[in-house]
């Protein structure tokens, strides 16, 4: 019983030795930092921008490349993939080449549509492998801002109404009048 | 006082002193606030930001002018041959061009009034965001020639047809298709048809610019194009009045 126990631990490390040695072996270096003009404590509709390096480490060129930006909302109980849609309009970069050694620089502008904590990251992937190779996260909080104040719009929604209701009312009597003194 | 101008204030005074013009007038300032108190006591609001908030409202407001001109400019000829005002109205020496020159200015009044009606809406749900000031001017630029069309359209329908009712569904009908990527997501408007539908739509146009100018911030240049279309439309739309009016149908 313990020699076929020795023989499971064996192939187990085996495996993890050559998932270990195929990480080790990924062609290409992928990192992302925030842009360092970016505000510490942002707010709703404030903007954000994130730079990717994208390095071929490998020997051979790697064709087809498509890397793009994933947002994750943390929040407890709220935690969920984001929708880019209203958040950025450069969501990905794809049919780059890049030769051994070379590396492509890309930037994400992000416009902060909700408050919350979030986590970004950039993953990348090619035509050639089967692999998507990620980033490092980068982790921030969007404070809440109160998009509409009611404290305008109410006056403005209940006072226009009530004032063209007076300007019929107002029509109407004169008329009246006018037919009163024909 | 010139023929056309006598028109344009008969025409301006039933919207803004007849009780029915009037009644217009409260059902558009309903529309709005039943809107903006919808996107105030709206949760997830956090969603939407002030722009995308005045992006919303401008659309809402050009729809509901096109749809005023649509009824004012079917009425235009048909209404005064279903009244009995037709023939004695083109017996009179008005030339075609002054009296439609002077139900279009009616009609140009009743989008100003609802233009100055949506000011304080805009201003309500956009002061505390960006580009209010843009969205204004760009529902003014672009919006007018929108408008104006589709009552030029109206009116060509009525002469032609000489049926209010008729004139009311065949414009409506086109107006509900012009207005639809107003409707539907942009998914299905970035498919090869919708794309092709978007390049040759005036209101989409006009909808595309104000997404540009009040959400992108982008500058008048980028919008060089589309204002193109909607003044090609205005000027089609003025053409086909004209054809139509110069021989109206009053049997």
């Amino acid at each position: 019983m313990k020699k076929w126990k020795d023989i499971l631990l064996a192939m187990v490390a085996m495996v993890l030795i050559a998932a270990v040695s195929a990480a080790a072996e990924a062609p290409l270096i992928l990192d992302l930092r925030p842009d360092n003009n970016n505000p510490s404590a942002p707010v709703m509709g404030d903007h954000l921008r994130f730079w990717s390096t994208i390095m071929n480490t490998g020997a051979d060129p790697i064709e087809g490349l498509v890397a793009w930006i994933s947002l994750v909302e943390i929040d407890p109980g709220n935690e969920q993939p984001v929708d880019l849609e209203d958040w950025s309009a450069h969501k990905a970069v794809t049919g780059a080449t890049l030769e051994p050694g070379q590396s492509l620089r890309t930037d994400w502008p992000m416009r902060l549509i909700k408050g919350g904590d979030y986590r970004v990251v950039v993953s990348v992937t090619d035509r050639g492998s089967h692999t998507v190779f990620t980033s490092p996260t980068i982790q921030f909080s969007v404070r809440q801002k109160p998009v509409l104040q009611a404290g305008r719009v109410l006056p403005v929604a209940a006072g226009v109404p009530l004032l063209i209701i007076g300007l019929m009312v107002f029509n109407k009597t004169r008329q009246r009048r006018k037919k009163v003194q024909l | 006082m010139k023929t056309h101008w006598t028109i344009a204030y008969k025409e301006s005074a039933q919207m803004l002193r007849s009780q029915r013009g009037l009644l217009w007038v409260l059902a558009f300032s309903g529309l709005l606030s039943a809107f903006s108190l919808l996107l105030v006591s709206n949760t997830e609001l956090s969603l939407l930001d002030n722009a995308q908030v005045v992006y919303m409202m401008s659309g809402t407001v050009l729809a509901a002018g096109a749809l005023l001109a649509a009824i004012l400019g079917s009425d235009a000829y048909a209404g005064e041959k279903e009244r009995g005002t037709l023939v004695p109205l083109l017996c009179a020496p008005i030339s075609v061009t002054a009296l439609l020159t002077g139900k279009a200015l009616g009609m140009l009044t009743a989008w100003g009034v609802m233009f100055a009606e949506a000011t304080p809406y805009l201003w309500a749900v956009g002061a505390s965001g960006q580009n209010l000031g843009a969205a204004l001017l760009y529902l003014a630029l672009f919006g007018t020639p929108v408008v104006l069309g589709f009552g030029y359209l109206a009116m060509a329908v009525s002469a032609r047809t000489g049926s209010v009712l008729a004139s009311l569904l065949s414009t409506i009908t086109l107006l509900m298709l012009a207005a639809s990527p107003f409707l539907i997501g942009p998914g299905l408007r970035g498919t090869a048809i919708g794309r092709a539908l978007d390049a040759v739509n005036p209101f989409a146009g006009a909808l595309n610019t104000f997404d540009s100018v009040i959400i992108d911030s982008e500058p008048f240049s980028a919008q060089f194009a589309r204002l193109l279309l909607v003044v090609v439309w205005l000027g089609l739309c003025l053409l086909a009045a004209r054809r139509s009016a110069a021989r109206p149908n009053f049997q």
